[in-house]
């Protein structure tokens, strides 16, 4: 099986672009590399290594590159998905119910310290 | 010897055996296989003797025990159980241990069930073959050198050794059924909202679902009608009312219409797979089933779409293991918050976890928001129209759930994409939030495990039940146990 682009849609199908390549994206497929790699890192709280970054930014392009597939349909008129929940659930009562206590919260945490959560200083 | 749920639960009620011998055989098979396996990460050996006895003194007391009364269950390591180690097979949770049980757990306890241990899986359960636990693989029973299949493939290859008869795994793309087809057992994905999630350890929240596995259909059916109905703390459970799953295993299958996609035969399929399959389906013909050709049209994009969307769930979901209230933790010297975030993630998560959570953030992140995600919500709709479609003709689809048998160990690590092209067959269910069971049918030459794929539509389990059982009976793989079981 074959990563990157797909040339040709099958036609015929619903909501499949009958025109070979005709590309539906909103926007120039993005550059991955360490760049872009280190700054969606930093979005995601990871510190990644020079060598880590440069490993990931080729998988990601190959990865990005294969999602660019999405671009050969026309999907203007298609509303999207978030969840498939088939019924609203009905509300719980609003009535108190017992919690963690506050030991057991704390019990897993790598660092306590005045009967609560330790963190490094983040205010200056 | 090999008794399945069914038969375990029975002769427990009747007094045939006790849960403590029946518990006791399970841990000593544990002991004897489990160091080939790596299977269970940990076992539970003085709770799940203290559960079996317990059991036992009900019963001495006249009371009657529970459907799943001492039957050895293990339960994948992103199920939170009280007091036992729950990893989700990462580093960052190594030694984590859950101050609640999971709903799903209290209902196993409440039915007598005996949690043995917990069982081995990809980390997150993100991975196809169980090669990204942080905890070394779990072993294929048919071929220790083969993939049990991922991400719930310790719950798998539990069952296949008959290590216990039954196990839950989580299913958020195919992680029960894939890992059930690659070790000829049996593995449900239900209705989403089906199952509580509550004290599931969240991959993407919107595809997650737990599920049974069993040696075969009407022991996954039991397991499923104790998990299944309506939990106030988890809001997307459905209040459906559960219907008598195991009864609808043994009903006639008379007249269904059974569908087959041309998109689930295409390319890419190993060719003994195809066939067994094709095999399986003109059997259920022979039954009285109506073969119909269907089309689901969009098939091909449902790789592209899942990768984005339950990599942008788990980038989020992800973002609370931070070092903070449980887990692994690095603090630098002199660092402040945000060195230490860093850090403990760069140190607690492995290459394949990194590799989602960057996917997933890029998706969402500014600018590239409505060209991936809002794009792949899109497609994703679509795929659910592909199936609403074909369920206006048919009662069942019919599919391999894998489009090949289990591969070697190491095979396809360097190569994330053919990984996740593995999951080609359980994707668009996963997407459409039906429910699909996986069930053996014949192996290959090389005597490797395949599995029939059976989706239906929303909350109609029962129907996927009847097919898949009526199928076993008549099963070539039916009662065939791995070789390293005789030894």
């Amino acid at each position: 099986m074959t990563a990157g682009r797909v040339a040709e849609a099958k036609p015929g199908a619903r909501g499949v672009a009958a025109t070979a390549g005709l590309a539906f994206l909103s926007m120039a497929a993005p550059k991955v590399d360490r760049a872009l790699v280190l700054r969606v890192a930093k979005l995601a709280c990871l510190s990644l290594s020079d060598i880590e970054a440069d490993h990931l930014a080729g998988d990601l392009a190959r990865i990005v590159g294969y999602v660019e597939q999405l671009d050969l349909l026309d999907t203007r008129d298609v509303a999207p998905t978030a969840h498939v929940q088939l019924e609203r659930a009905p509300w719980r009562e609003d009535e108190p119910t017992p919690g963690l206590s506050h030991d057991d919260a704390l019990a897993q945490a790598p660092r306590t310290e005045r009967d609560g959560f330790a963190v490094p200083a983040f205010v200056e | 010897m090999h008794q399945g749920v069914t038969e375990v639960a029975a002769s427990v009620q009747r007094g045939e055996t006790t849960a403590e011998a029946s518990t006791e055989a399970a841990l000593a098979r544990i002991a004897q296989f489990n160091p080939r396996l790596n299977a269970l990460l940990y076992v539970a050996r003085d709770r799940a003797l203290d559960q079996a006895r317990a059991v036992d003194a009900k019963r001495a007391r006249g009371e009657q025990p529970g459907r799943l009364a001492g039957v050895p269950i293990a339960i994948k390591d992103a199920i939170c159980t009280r007091g036992m180690p729950s990893t989700a097979g990462s580093k960052i949770l190594a030694g984590y241990v859950p101050p609640y049980d999971a709903t799903v757990i209290e209902r196993l306890r409440a039915a007598d069930a005996i949690i043995i241990g917990k069982a081995n899986m990809d980390e997150f359960a993100m991975g196809s073959s169980n090669e990204n636990s942080a905890f070394g693989a779990a072993k294929n029973p048919w071929d220790l050198t083969r993939t049990p299949g991922g991400s719930s493939g310790g719950s798998a290859a539990s069952v296949a050794a008959r290590l216990t008869p039954c196990a839950l795994g989580s299913d958020t793309g195919g992680s029960i059924r894939q890992p059930a087809a690659l070790t000829g057992t049996v593995g449900i994905k239900p209705t989403y909202g089906r199952v509580p999630r509550y004290g599931l350890i969240a991959f993407a929240s919107s595809l997650d679902q737990i599920g049974p596995m069993a040696t075969d259909v009407r022991g996954a059916a039991r397991v499923l009608s104790v998990i299944a109905g309506r939990d106030p703390r988890d809001s997307t459970s459905l209040d459906a009312p559960v219907d008598d799953f195991e009864a609808a295993c043994g009903r006639s299958i008379k007249g269904l219409r059974i569908g087959v996609p041309d998109e689930y035969f295409a390319e890419g399929l190993d060719g003994e797979v195809g066939a067994s399959v094709r095999a399986a389906i003109g059997e259920l013909e022979k039954e009285g089933c109506v073969v119909v050709p269907v089309r689901l049209p969009h098939t091909r994009f449902a790789v592209a779409t899942y990768y984005v969307l339950a990599n942008a769930e788990a980038s989020s979901n992800l973002a609370r293991f931070d070092g903070v209230r449980y887990g692994l933790r690095v603090d630098e010297p002199g660092g402040d918050l945000r060195t230490m975030y860093g850090a403990t993630r760069d140190a607690g998560f492995g290459p394949e976890v990194k590799r989602r959570i960057l996917l997933g953030t890029f998706v969402l992140s500014a600018g590239y928001f409505d060209a991936y995600y809002l794009k792949a919500q899109k497609l994703r709709t679509l795929v659910r129209r592909d199936f609403e479609d074909a369920f206006r003709d048919v009662d069942i689809v019919c599919s391999p759930t894998s489009p090949t048998p289990a591969f070697r160990l190491g095979e396809r690590v360097d190569d994330p994409l053919a990984m996740y092209l593995s999951d080609v067959y359980t994707l668009p269910a996963s997407l459409a939030g039906i429910p699909a069971i996986s069930v053996p049918c014949a192996p290959t030459a090389a005597g490797l495990p395949v599995g029939l794929q059976l989706m239906a539509p929303a909350l109609h389990e029962t129907t996927m039940l009847r097919v898949a059982a009526a199928w076993e009976a008549r099963a070539p793989a039916r009662g065939a146990l791995p070789e390293m079981l005789a030894g």
